[in-house]
């Protein structure tokens, strides 16, 4: 599962990356590697079984405590 | 430099509008806490809405052709305008979120039960990342066409569910106490006539600017007539049990039979829910990537889609740990949630351009 999704990130990154190199469209690959890394990093977490906090839960409950509804 | 060089005429963001509006609702049937009054609080809900629309359709008429990131630049100053702009993203990328997470689980619980999940969001978020690299132009012509399929097949449904209709399912009228009554409308305002606020990242590129606030109230009462319609009709046919239902408009569906030759036609609801979510889904990630190619100062939003696209299934993975939770959300957290987003923001940003005297016109441009 974990190499599927290494490939899969390694083509998003094999399309994208030249081009803007090409480019020198630096800002663009910066916000691009930032955003990539950070997919990869939550979805090597959700392949490995580990659990991301369920952020509209909290959202929920932060804001029923809040309230008393 | 303009990220977006796509024009869309007044008529086109109506249908966008309309498309944007049915998204989730056509499914997740608004009203739901009035019981068999839930049209009345979608009436009570439209009106609300349109006053919500009325103060981000102000804001879009101070500051013709800019969006709500470069309007926030404008009026409180690059640093404090990019970090009210990254929360209205932050609000974007989250409805992004709950949206595909409705649709995906809707397509897992009642057409594709075996399927996983991931490659239902996955597959969704494909055709949504594609539509939304090619431009807002794009979007806006697909609306048109499946706007008037959509709204058709509505009409059909209703006409052939006609023999099932008990009208004594909805009296007596006003039964449901004044509280509940209120709290349903104002959800219902919230979802999904305020999520329409999205559209101001989109208003901006209507050819005639001075048309685009009257083509959104116009889009805005089509939709909630005709969600008047669906609720109303829901509630006549399936009685008390459409309140129980999570998807009221799809169980519906179930009781056509014409002579035993037409039935099962619930597929053509979830047509609507796979068409129409797609429209509210690609416009909130429209505005997302193209928010962030604008606090980020990027030269095209175009490369950032497809990682956003994956951030945006992680989140819908995620963010909620079962139905109930969602549901429960959607009920008591959302209505209150958004309003920071939907009426905060862009009523202060108003209120703070009168006060600043903004736009000041150079030479007679912004």
């Amino acid at each position: 599962m974990i190499a599927l999704l290494l490939i899969g990130f390694g083509i998003v990154a094999l399309i994208q990356v030249p081009g803007l190199v090409r480019k020198q469209w630096w800002r663009e690959l910066i916000c691009f590697t930032v955003l990539w890394f950070m997919g990869l990093i939550f979805s090597v977490m959700i392949a490995r079984g580990i659990n991301l906090p369920p952020i509209t839960t909290i959202i929920n409950d932060s804001i029923t405590i809040m309230f008393g509804i | 430099m303009s990220l977006e060089k796509g024009k869309i005429s007044d008529f086109q963001l109506s249908t966008l509008i309309i498309a944007f509006i049915f998204g989730a609702s056509v499914i997740l049937t608004p009203g739901k806490g009035a019981g068999h009054d839930a049209w009345i609080a979608v009436v009570l809900g439209l009106m609300e809405g349109l006053l919500i629309a009325w103060i981000f359709i102000a804001l879009a008429s101070q500051f013709k052709n800019k969006t709500i990131v470069e309007i926030n630049s404008l009026v409180y100053g690059k640093v404090l305008g990019n970090c009210i702009s990254v929360l209205f993203i932050w609000y974007l990328f989250h409805l992004g979120a709950l949206v595909l997470n409705n649709y995906a689980r809707f397509l897992q619980l009642e057409l594709y039960p075996a399927t996983p999940k991931t490659i239902s969001l996955i597959l969704i978020m494909l055709v949504c990342a594609s539509t939304v690299g090619r431009g807002i132009e794009v979007l806006a012509r697909c609306s048109l066409v499946l706007v008037t399929l959509i709204i058709s097949l509505a009409i059909i449904d209703t006409l052939l569910v006609i023999p099932h209709i008990n009208l004594n399912n909805l009296m007596p009228i006003l039964d449901v106490p004044t509280g509940k009554l209120l709290w349903a409308s104002h959800g219902t305002a919230i979802f999904p006539f305020g999520d329409t606020v999205a559209f101001l990242m989109v208003l901006a590129f209507v050819n005639k600017p001075g048309k685009g606030g009257s083509a959104v109230f116009r889009g805005l009462l089509i939709a909630g007539f005709v969600l008047i319609i669906i609720v109303a009709r829901n509630a006549a046919v399936l009685g008390q049990m459409a309140e129980t239902y999570s998807y009221p408009s799809y169980i519906f569906a179930q009781v056509i039979d014409v002579a035993d030759v037409l039935t099962r036609v619930e597929v053509v609801i979830a047509i609507n829910l796979i068409t129409m979510g797609f429209f509210k889904i690609s416009v909130v990630f429209y505005g997302t990537v193209l928010g962030l190619a604008q606090v980020f100062n990027l030269q095209s939003y175009r490369p950032i889609i497809i990682p956003v696209g994956i951030l945006m299934v992680i989140l819908a993975l995620t963010n909620v740990g079962n139905a109930i939770e969602m549901f429960d959300f959607a009920d008591r957290g959302y209505p209150i949630y958004t309003v920071p987003f939907q009426i905060g923001i862009p009523l202060i940003t108003l209120l703070v351009a009168k006060i600043r005297k903004l736009p000041q016109t150079e030479g007679g441009k912004v």
